[in-house]
């Protein structure tokens, strides 16, 4: 290269050719441009392609939802309360019986509805907590930078991805067949799951932590447990907290759907109304759910933003 | 004594550490220069194990350490302590625990997992903290600390290690000139005082010659120079850096050292 630049850019016209380290530039830049060009607008084409063949596999048709979106609003006028405002509060009467229209008499049993909403909680609770243990031995051998050698972290990866492949509802089938109805089954179909879901996560956080301390540990002689402990859990420590608790979020919803194949909690009371009444006992027990699970979601996003955030100020 | 003989360590194409042949006896002070990429880190990093050699053998004692595995082998780096230019401790630790780690050798397995440490494991960790002047600082959580605060919990975790040999890879190469100075003079209290073994990368001539007992240098992976600081001419250090002949070389252009160090450089030089 013999060119020299020139101060001033009026003097670089883009008349003077390739040598020119502007129009060199622009040149490369529209190449760029018109490579990426090339791939934005088959990813569109292919975009459109799948979305027309699943509407297609759906049928997904605007006269079908026309018909089928009334119908929604049809079921929600069954299950919904003939609550009057007259007798909205009464009591027993002395007989013990409830007053139609009464909010005693839409929620004859509420009690039962909260022992099973306990219940529901409880199993989330158990579940995150035995899957989050063993997600948490797991994602060690499971993180590229961490494994002792290929085969540890080939086996603990694909075991992570059996745990979180099978679908929640499956495994509970499979486990009330197993050891029978109750809560039992669910704990153990959502703690499996949670170890493949929670397990990926972790490895990944670990993946991204720091390998000056544990290269630290190496030195000083450590083991590889001892690296573990000491180089990288106190890196990761904040995430996995706050992963788990997101985690137990998601359990708290899937507890309370899974009782729907006899794996105990409210879900298995919610089948019941629905199958046999189909009536405002459905709303009672749907309206309990929403809240138990916004309330929840609101108290760990809480906990949650605490915690990172006190780390991240210390 | 420690020897190498025709220790070598190749990446890829790259010969990084090429057939090193050296033996350096008991409570000797070297410092290895030269520049960067020369292989001066690989070097110390063979020593420990952290790498491990290509071809060639690393003799201390009996114990041929280029053959070690398992337990034997923590045991080595355990005796064999090393510091380094990032300081390496754990961050989110508290400095004591910092220090407690270098004697996780000899904690048994489910104390060490439990973070479990004896007073008398306690006390040691403190002594070595406060030899350093960093004992007040015991309960803070090691990534408070500025950069030379940080290097001084590394040596005291080092010296919790009861090293024979103390392996830095370049340990002020991040430091302000103060802090460089109290690191280097308190690795050479170590080896003075305490008799053990100290390793050293330095980028800089000037601190080399000040600090140690002899000089090794290294270029492309040999090893080009040995000898004590007065054998380590001014065309020698050319030399070793590569610099042309006709380029001026000035030694304190590379110097971290405060005025009065660069001062007794300029006269030795």
């Amino acid at each position: 290269m013999t060119y020299t630049p020139t101060l001033g850019g009026s003097s670089a016209a883009p008349g003077d050719g390739p040598r020119d380290a502007v129009s060199t530039f622009e040149r490369h830049r529209a190449e760029l441009r018109a490579s990426k060009r090339l791939w934005n607008i088959l990813g569109l084409v292919a975009f459109v392609v799948c979305l027309g063949l699943s509407i297609w596999v759906s049928r997904f048709y605007p006269d079908r939802l026309a018909a089928g979106v009334p119908r929604i609003f049809e079921y929600f006028g069954t299950i919904m309360p003939d609550l009057q405002w007259s007798v909205l509060f009464e009591g027993r009467t002395e007989e013990g019986r409830a007053v139609p229209g009464s909010l005693t008499f839409w929620y004859t049993d509420f009690w039962t509805y909260m022992r099973l909403i306990w219940e529901t909680i409880l199993m989330a609770i158990t579940a995150t907590l035995i899957g989050a243990a063993v997600a948490f031995v797991l994602s060690f051998p499971a993180a590229a930078n961490l494994a002792p050698n290929s085969w540890v972290y080939w086996i603990s990866r694909r075991f992570l991805e059996i745990c979180r492949g099978i679908p929640e509802i499956l495994l509970a089938l499979v486990f009330v067949f197993m050891i029978g109805i109750g809560p039992l089954a669910g704990v153990l179909a959502i703690a499996i799951h949670t170890m493949g879901a929670l397990g990926k996560l972790f490895a990944e956080v670990n993946e991204n932590a720091s390998s000056r301390p544990v290269e630290g540990i190496t030195a000083v002689g450590g083991s590889w447990a001892e690296r573990m402990a000491y180089g990288v859990v106190p890196q990761v420590a904040p995430n996995f907290f706050s992963y788990a608790l997101l985690r137990f979020e998601i359990n708290v919803r899937a507890s309370s759907i899974i009782g729907f194949v006899g794996a105990g909690g409210i879900g298995q009371e919610l089948n019941r109304v629905i199958s046999f009444y189909s009536d405002d006992r459905v709303a009672a027990v749907l309206l309990l759910v929403v809240l138990t699970v916004t309330i929840i979601d609101l108290i760990s996003e809480r906990v949650r933003l605490n915690y990172i955030g006190r780390e991240n100020f210390q | 004594m420690l020897k190498l003989q025709k220790l070598t360590r190749q990446f890829g194409e790259n010969l990084a550490v090429n057939n090193a042949n050296l033996e350096i006896p008991d409570g000797q002070m070297v410092g290895i220069i030269g520049r960067s990429g020369a292989g001066k880190s690989t070097l110390l990093r063979l020593l420990n194990r952290l790498i491990d050699p290509s071809e060639g053998q690393i003799l201390f004692g009996d114990a041929d350490i280029a053959a070690l595995k398992g337990r034997e082998l923590r045991a080595w780096r355990s005796d064999c302590a090393m510091i380094f230019q990032q300081f390496n401790l754990v961050g989110r630790l508290d400095v004591i625990t910092n220090v407690l780690t270098g004697r996780l050798y000899d904690v048994p397995a489910w104390r060490s997992m439990a973070q479990v440490f004896t007073p008398r494991e306690r006390a040691f960790a403190i002594q070595a903290l406060d030899r350093l002047g960093m004992a007040h600082t015991a309960l803070q959580k090691a990534e408070t600390l500025s950069g030379g605060q940080q290097q001084r919990v590394a040596i005291a975790r080092a010296l919790a290690q009861e090293p024979k040999i103390l392996l830095a890879d370049e340990p002020i190469a991040s430091l302000d000139p103060m802090n460089a100075k109290i690191v280097m003079d308190a690795l050479r209290d170590i080896n003075r005082q305490d008799g053990i073994t100290v390793i050293c990368n330095l980028h800089t001539l000037d601190t080399a010659r000040n600090y140690c007992d002899r000089i090794i240098g290294m270029q492309d992976g040999r090893v080009v120079f040995d000898g004590t600081p007065d054998l380590l001419t001014t065309q020698m250090a050319r030399e070793i850096y590569g610099a042309e002949a006709d380029e001026a070389f000035n030694e304190a252009a590379t110097s971290t050292a405060l005025p009065a160090s660069v001062a007794a450089a300029r006269v030795m030089a």
